[in-house]
């Protein structure tokens, strides 16, 4: 994937209002955390770790950063702590199962599409590749009874969008206000806005 | 995010959190666990933290578990999407069907004040023809409690909340003034104002449970938006910060992280109290009435798992109903881009309110009926559905997430219908507590689909009419109903229009699983009217010595 | 630094929460102070305000005592023309400032809405330059800057209407008259302008006696109130009267307006009397609005801390003192309603 994207708020970053009001003490911490101790790699193992970063890179890909948002350590943190997210569709196993299955199964979909490695394939493959788990034309054969699709939508790529979304650098991209307590809004109209917000879109400008 | 199991119980040595100060305490009444209370409430939301504010405030002794953390609003809830899912209920459950449902953060909470915690604050009423659906409309069941006993529980619940809502509401019979006014409608709310009056079908600023003046130590609402992943100011009015202090003041012993895993009964098949587990120990608690308030999946749950001698089948399930006819709401939506920035994170999600379908009989060809409201996702949220909807990901996600300050959306939550095939039962599985998973079966029949293919064509056009581009729409659902129905017999429900069970005289149902049928509103309101129904007949009960 | 009150401190022992841990992304700030911490300073800035509203009565009732009886008219004129001045004086500076802060919440997404505290200014400028000098060019000029305030604050009620009209449901919606443009603000750059005409009259030969002046100045002012009351009415109203200190401008203003009204029907020593003690009350009320509403913005979330939008969001400072220009008009409309009262 080489075209990449153009943010409509160039300059604005939620970080810089960190000392003011729109941050309270427990939102600092927590972002502190995130920020700054990003997890070291537990639970999966090194193969599995590179597979998970490469299909990251891919489902949100972010080629103008020098320092991408990390995603696959919160994944990995959160399957070493055996997080749940409180639903286990039909076909899908426990967490931490259902991820090392998944992995292996888009492992064995390249493997047996382009006789390599995922991580070696180019962009674009991969690409093509999820896109194919993405839209249910998965092979069977490969996953073990677990439904491909559902997994994809709704273990793999709803955990890596609420990581990704998560990060100050990703809500300063799409201009969302970001932290707001106990500093909320005054100006609710459209296209009004307080000057703690980012500016206007530039493609309004 | 702090995992629940890591958490250590903070309602103890004699005083509870106060939920309006930073550190603050409260002083709390205390009782052992082998004092015969009155009442042990299981459950601590919209149904049990209300019953236990109006038992403990009528004098009985009230003792109410929560397997949930017991939070300061102020000190613990940050602006952050993935640190606050510490409010879910993220235990597994199974979820199966043909349109098996999402659990967790989309319909279930685990802390005191329950889901009422993350709710999002729409508060409205039912129509007076659904608790009699089955006699005047022609479907599902009709509820064996009067609309106009329900008229006067909901205000009082309005009271209690200090509801901010129009000075008159178009749709259905009068009700008094809300007390408090209505919020400002935001930019999303206004586009949903303006595709109705293009439409030429009335709107109305929603009735909000966030206050749009102070109220004693509740601030005004900041409009910060964040409400969906717990309200960090205490303007949101939920049962952790009303009626929980209510009952803490009245009496009442709130005991945040106990997981009740039984409900026991003696030999003549009564309850005699509960089995829970407290900072790692396995307890007892003794009373003379079980209620269970632990919606619409933990209820019918910890009911089945109570099985006994006497009640082979699950507790109160000698209908077979305990577990059936579980409902949720549709949570179709059209969404689309406008040209100025509505910048939707700001203030309450949900402004703005059509309760038109729901009251417009004549005009469409499907039984129930449906609200929609103006929308606010947060990020995360909003990119879980387009990635859903949308089957995308990758630079063209990145793309269109970068709309997110142009986008607005309506959102119905539609009737479903009661069917039996909808459930919850136990699977083999059990839980760290040793208690079996729930198995959560859902489909949705051929009226539901009708319901949400118009409500889909309907927004598309007021959405468009209000200037929207490049719609798209997603499905989904929200809320939980049903699962432990109140009826008129013991043959066609659990329990009876007191919330008591049929089966076994001194346990109690009072929370969203005794919904017969479900309406096209959001429950919470509904589903506090019930607590005070039900609190104050059992004071009548009691006063007639006919607990 | 720990921002705790007595109660709040027994709760919270150690004041760790308000310690950041040392990051490399921000440095530590105290951030929400408790809003509920700090009633003390609520209550101490209410207290002064009552208190300065107590004296400026006393004051009043004090000249009203003092006053010979027998003092020229001639002065009395000139002193009612002092109180048509800083009533107008008032005005101005409470639309002046109320205006620039309303409309800074607007964004002033529109030119024209720097115009209403620009005239504002100018109306307030003029009405407080030192009437010694008053030549008979600069009150001609004068006279030009009140009634170009007028023609401001009567655009300012079309645009007002205007921006109420067009939001979703009009004039049909409550909705709009809470948040929308408020319809009454505008009015009182009219009135300020109005009093300071009044003012230049007062000051310059009479055209009509005194009685008549007193009853068309009289009448405006208690028409002016209503208005006003109204207004902070509907405002607290959409606050759901939520401290019941908030009836006060509904109750006390009318009443002084009442009285006026009877005083100009039937200017008798002692209506005038009671009258002159109710327009003290509205000047008062106005000081205590004001304090009060600056405790109201500490009671905000966030308090004083989140200033930038807890002054916009919460009570306006600047609105009350409105009720103070309009009791000093009263008092000045009686002042000349007197003059004839006398044998
Ligand atoms: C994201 C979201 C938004 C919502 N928005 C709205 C809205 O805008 N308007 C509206 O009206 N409704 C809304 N709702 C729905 C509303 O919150 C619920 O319907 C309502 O709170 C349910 O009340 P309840 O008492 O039945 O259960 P809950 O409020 O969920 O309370 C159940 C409590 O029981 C506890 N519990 C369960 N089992 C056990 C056990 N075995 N031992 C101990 N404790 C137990 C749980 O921890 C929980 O705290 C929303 C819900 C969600 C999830
Ligand atoms: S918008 Fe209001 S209710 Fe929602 S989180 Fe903010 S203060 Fe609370």
């Amino acid at each position: 994937m080489t075209d990449s994207f153009d943010p409509p708020y160039p300059n604005y970053d939620i970080l810089r209002k960190w000392d003011s009001p729109s941050y309270n003490q427990i939102t600092r911490d927590v972002l502190t955390e995130r920020l700054t101790a990003v997890p070291q790699r537990q639970f999966l193992d090194e193969q599995e770790w590179r597979l998970l970063q490469a299909i990251c890179d891919q489902l949100v890909p972010q080629p103008e950063r020098t320092d991408p948002v990390p995603i696959t350590p919160f994944i990995d943190a959160a399957l070493t702590e055996n997080r749940t997210n409180g639903t286990r569709f039909a076909g899908i196993p426990a967490m931490r199962e259902a991820w090392r299955k998944g992995l292996a199964a888009i492992r064995a979909e390249a493997m047996a599409q382009h006789d390599t490695d995922f991580v070696s394939l180019d962009a674009h493959r991969q690409e093509a590749l999820l896109h194919r788990i993405n839209d249910g034309d998965a092979e069977p054969a490969h996953w073990d009874g677990m439904p491909a699709q559902r997994f994809f939508r709704s273990v793999l790529l709803k955990e890596v969008l609420a990581i990704y979304y998560a990060h100050p650098a990703a809500q300063s991209e799409i201009g969302f206000g970001g932290p707001a307590a106990p500093r909320g809004y005054v100006r609710m109209g459209a296209d009004r806005m307080d000057p703690w917000e980012a500016p206007a879109d530039r493609r309004n400008r | 995010m702090p995992l629940v199991e890591h958490l250590s119980p903070r309602a103890i040595a004699g005083r509870a959190p106060d939920v309006f100060r930073h550190g603050g305490w409260v002083p709390m009444r205390e009782y052992g666990d082998d004092e015969e209370v009155d009442f042990t409430i299981v459950g601590t939301g919209a149904g049990g933290g209300t019953l236990a504010a109006k038992l403990a405030e009528a004098g009985f002794s009230v003792v109410a578990l929560d397997a949930g953390p017991f939070w300061r609003p102020l000190e613990d809830f940050a602006s952050d999407e993935r640190h606050q899912d510490k409010l879910y209920w993220l235990d597994e459950r199974i979820s199966e069907g043909n349109d098996p449902i999402e659990l967790g953060g989309n319909n279930s909470g685990r802390s005191v004040g329950g889901s009422t915690v993350h709710y999002q604050m729409v508060a409205l009423r039912f129509r007076p023809e659904w608790f009699r659906s089955r006699t005047t409309l022609g479907y599902g069941h009709d509820w064996p409690v009067d609309w106009r006993r329900m008229w006067e529980c909901y205000a009082e619940v309005e009271d209690a909340l200090k509801i901010s809502g129009p000075l008159t509401y178009p749709w259905g019979p009068k009700r008094g003034r809300y007390p408090y006014r209505e919020h400002e409608l935001n930019a999303s709310a206004e586009v949903l104002a303006r595709g109705c009056e293009e439409l030429g079908v009335d709107w109305s600023a929603c009735p909000t449970a966030t206050v749009s003046a102070r109220r004693g130590l509740s601030p005004h609402c900041v409009y910060r938006g964040f409400c969906k992943i717990g309200c960090a100011t205490n303007a949101k009015q939920s049962t952790l910060n009303t009626f929980i202090p209510r009952a803490l003041a009245a009496g009442a012993e709130i005991r945040d992280l106990s997981m009740v895993t039984r409900v026991e009964t003696g030999a003549d098949g009564r309850a005699t109290g509960v089995v829970y587990q407290r900072d790692g120990q396995v307890r007892r608690q003794r009373a003379r009435h079980v209620v269970v308030a632990g919606y619409s999946i933990e209820t019918p749950r910890l009911l089945l798992n109570s099985a006994s001698p006497k009640h082979p089948d699950g507790l109160a399930n000698s209908s077979g109903l305990v577990g059936r006819a579980l409902m949720v709401h549709t949570n179709h939506a059209v969404w689309g881009r406008f040209q100025e920035e509505i910048r939707w994170y700001k203030g309450p999600p949900s402004l703005a309110v059509c309760e038109h379908w729901n009251y417009a009989d004549d005009e469409k060809d499907f039984f129930g009926g449906y609200a929609y409201m103006s929308q606010g996702p947060l990020p995360t949220d909003f990119a879980k559905t387009l990635a859903e909807s949308e089957g995308i990901f990758g630079t063209e996600l990145r793309r269109r997430m970068a709309d997110y300050n142009h986008m607005a959306g309506l959102k119905i939550v539609g009737e479903t219908m009661p069917q039996e095939r909808n459930r919850v039962e136990l699977a083999d599985e059990t839980d760290r507590y040793g208690v079996p998973l729930a198995r959560v079966t859902y489909s949705m029949c051929e009226n539901d689909r009708q319901l949400a293919d118009h409500s889909l064509e309907f927004m598309r056009n007021a959405l468009s009419a209000a200037g929207g581009q490049e719609l798209f729409q997603s499905g989904g659902t929200a809320h939980l109903m049903g699962g432990c129905r109140m009826g008129f017999s013991r043959e066609d429900s659990v329990v009876d229009g007191d919330g008591r069970s049929w089966d076994v005289g001194n346990l109690w149902i009072c929370d969203g699983s005794l919904f017969p049928t479900g309406g096209g509103v959001n429950p919470s309101m509904t589903i506090m009217a019930l607590a005070v129904h039900i609190a104050d007949r059992i004071k009548t009960l009691a006063g007639q010595d006919a607990l | 630094m720990c921002l705790l009150t007595d109660s709040a401190m027994k709760n919270a022992p150690d004041c760790r929460r308000f310690t950041c841990a040392p990051s490399s992304i921000g440095s530590p700030a105290p951030s929400d102070r408790g809003t509920e911490t700090g009633l003390t300073t609520g209550r101490v800035l209410g207290a002064l305000g009552l208190a300065a509203a107590g004296f400026l009565v006393l004051r009043a009732a004090e000249r009203n005592r003092l006053q010979p009886q027998k003092q020229a008219d001639r002065s009395r004129r000139a002193d009612a023309a002092i109180q048509m001045g800083r009533a107008s004086s008032l005005l101005a500076g409470s639309v002046f400032a109320d205006s620039a802060m309303e409309h800074l919440r607007g964004g002033y997404h529109r030119r024209a809405m720097y115009v209403a505290p620009a005239m504002a200014g100018a109306t307030l400028a003029a009405s407080t330059s030192s009437r010694a000098r008053l030549s008979r060019r600069n009150a001609d000029l004068r006279d030009g800057i009140y009634l170009a305030g007028i023609a401001t604050g009567l655009t300012g009620l079309g645009f007002h209407l205007w921006n109420i009209s067009k939001r979703p449901g009009g004039a049909t919606r409550m909705n709009n008259f809470f948040y929308a443009a408020p319809i009454g603000a505008p009015g009182a750059l009219v009135a300020s302008g109005l009093y300071g005409l009044a003012a230049g009259r007062l000051v310059r030969a009479p055209q009509m006696t005194s009685r008549q002046e007193g009853r068309l100045v009289g009448s405006m002012t208690a028409l002016n109130i209503l208005a006003t009351s109204a207004e902070a009415g509907l405002l607290h109203f959409r606050s759901a009267f939520q401290n019941p200190v908030m009836f006060l401008p509904v109750i006390a203003p009318p009443a002084a307006a009442v009285a006026l009204a009877a005083a100009v029907a039937r200017p008798g020593r002692q209506m005038i009397k009671i009258a002159r003690a109710a327009c003290g009350t509205t000047v008062a009320t106005g000081l205590a609005g004001a304090a009060f509403h600056v405790w109201g913005v500490h009671r905000m979330h966030g308090g004083w801390h989140n200033w930038r939008q807890n002054l916009l969001a919460g009570p306006p400072i600047a609105a009350p003192p409105s009720f103070a220009g309009l009791g000093l008009a009263g008092l000045g409309a009686l002042d000349l309603l007197e003059m004839e009262a006398q044998p």
